[in-house]
């Protein structure tokens, strides 16, 4: 429930360790609503997906590790 | 009061004694008494002049003790009377009164019910131990 | 064998005999002091069945607060461990962060609550909080695929996708400093490996890590070592006038199957009164009427362990009364103060 400040990087470790691929990549940033493509936009570009061209697009989760209590 | 509590549960949980954290915890927290535990039984005010009647509070105990040794002080042919209650279930208190005929005091019936309570829980350990090494019941539910 | 004095009576819209009067004073010429003695010589425990997980035995002559307070010990202060803390850090499937995290604290850990110390709460996370002594770290990583050697036509995700069901199983133990050498050979791993956490599709994946601690059945549910812990009182049936013929078949399918036998001469007897679930089914026919009591009795407790941990259910048993024991010795030696 209680989020880090700052900007962590996505170190899973155990993930890394176990030799796991990690589909993220850095800098992935939103996903288009029809055809799932991931890929990132920068400023002042319009928000199209660069694949299709739907104009529907969502943000990808956050790289920030989260913290709850199994409660 | 957090830290004092802290310091009771973890005297609580005595199961497992590998808890070196312990001992350092007692010595940084700012308790008079070395490792007593001040808080958990106090008798309340009304208790009669000889001793023989009053009421005790303790805290951080409900049915599971009170209930129990509740009968095993009424056991006593010595109590006259014996009864527990929890004042509000929100509350993590139990009240507990005795009263005596009048030949011992109502602490040492309590003390008396503890140790009964105690050798009673020792007896049924034996007990279980014995008939769980004796073996003469089914491993497999038929 | 029963005492007529501990039987409760059951009719068919009330109970009598409810209370225990072995206390002393209550009636003139006995003796209901406690003796230690007479204890130990009138007190019994006969097992029934014992398995590792579940046990049913019985508690002869005991008093009904403590065998009480044996079953609430067992259910919320024998302690055990359950994952607590859960650090994500993917989630894309459809279950969000807290319900995941919810699931997977309730999933019960094979491990020995005697192996880890209690996790000090005044200690902060940053300051070394969790220990190797007091947390098992295990790590879920899961990533669902499309399978590509899929038949045709197939609608069934198992043959469709890779990891689309996440189980239990897949909690992965991270054995931390000194657990090496403790668990090796044994590694901490769920009790029950198939429990469904989550379903994935493709693309979808979950990554995180669960720090597990020792906690009891009072803090949280997920704590409590046994599914459940109870006792009842054995029944008593009583048959006071002959029933035979037709009507002892009726008589024999008013109870449990097991409980009422016919004899030879085709009178119906108690075969087995353990059996009987006191429907009293028997009480609603007249033509029984006055030929059978009904009652239980209050001194013999039929409990049933059912363990959902690595504790055997006699260990947790066991470790019910030596609670007991430690609440009543730690009582014994408090100093009594003043409000």
């Amino acid at each position: 429930m209680t989020s880090r400040e700052g900007f962590v990087p996505a170190i899973n470790s155990s993930a890394a360790a176990g030799g796991f691929s990690n589909h993220k990549t850095y800098g992935v940033k939103y996903i288009c609503a029809s055809c799932a493509a991931t890929f990132t936009l920068g400023k002042s570009e319009s928000i199209r997906c660069k694949e299709c061209g739907h104009r529907v697009i969502y943000k990808a989760r956050t790289k920030r590790m989260v913290q709850f209590e199994a409660r | 009061m957090s830290a004092d509590n802290q310091e009771k549960s973890h005297e609580k949980m005595d199961i497992d004694s590998n808890n070196p954290a312990q001992d350092e915890e007692v010595a940084v927290e700012e308790e008079e008494e070395d490792d007593q535990d001040v808080e958990k039984i106090k008798i309340l005010p009304g208790a009669s002049e000889d001793g023989t009647a009053a009421s005790f509070q303790i805290i951080e105990e409900d049915h599971t003790l009170g209930n129990a040794l509740k009968s095993m002080i009424m056991k006593n042919p010595e109590v006259e009377f014996c009864g527990y209650s929890i004042p509000h279930p929100s509350e993590p208190k139990l009240h507990l009164r005795i009263q005596t005929y009048g030949n011992i005091t109502a602490v040492e019936a309590l003390h008396k019910g503890l140790d009964d309570l105690a050798s009673l829980c020792t007896v049924v350990e034996e007990k279980f131990s014995q008939s769980v090494a004796s073996n003469n019941y089914k491993t497999v539910i038929s | 064998m029963t005492k007529p004095e501990n039987i409760v009576g059951i009719e068919y819209n009330r109970v009598t005999n409810v209370s225990a009067h072995d206390i002393p004073g209550y009636k003139l010429g006995e003796d209901y002091a406690w003796s230690l003695e007479k204890f130990e010589e009138s007190f019994q425990i006969n097992i029934q069945h014992l398995t590792e997980k579940e046990a049913n035995f019985d508690l002869v002559n005991i008093d009904t607060s403590v065998a009480n307070a044996f079953r609430r010990i067992m259910i919320a202060e024998v302690p055990s461990v359950a994952p607590e803390t859960i650090f994500i850090f993917n989630n894309t499937s459809v279950i969000s962060d807290e319900v995941l995290s919810h699931r997977i604290g309730l999933i019960p850990l094979k491990v020995d609550p005697d192996l880890l110390t209690w996790v000090d709460s005044n200690v902060e996370e940053d300051e070394g909080k969790f220990t190797d002594e007091n947390t098992i770290v295990m790590s879920l990583n899961v990533s669902c695929t499309r399978n590509p050697d899929a038949p045709k036509d197939s609608q069934d995700p198992n043959e469709l996708y890779r990891n689309s069901n996440v189980y239990s199983k897949d909690l992965k133990f991270e054995p931390q400093g000194r657990q090496l050498e403790m668990f090796k050979g044994n590694p901490v791993e769920p009790v029950f490996p198939n429990i469904l956490l989550a379903k994935l599709r493709p693309g979808q994946e979950i990554s995180l890590t669960a720090h597990c601690v020792l906690g009891t059945g009072s803090d949280h549910a997920k704590f409590s070592p046994v599914a459940t812990a109870s006792y009842r009182l054995m029944p008593v049936i009583q048959i006071l006038k002959d029933v035979e013929g037709e009507d002892a078949k009726k008589f024999q399918k008013c109870f449990t199957p097991g409980v009422i036998g016919i004899d030879d001469d085709g009178k119906a007897f108690v075969k087995d009164a353990r059996k009987d679930t006191v429907s009293r089914e028997v009480l609603r026919h007249d033509e029984f009427k006055g030929k059978v009591k009904l009652g239980r009795d209050r001194s013999q407790f039929i409990f049933n362990v059912e363990s959902v941990s690595a504790m055997s259910p006699e260990e947790i048993f066991f470790k019910s009364v030596r609670i007991l024991k430690n609440k009543a010795e730690y009582l014994r030696n408090c100093p009594i103060g003043q409000v």
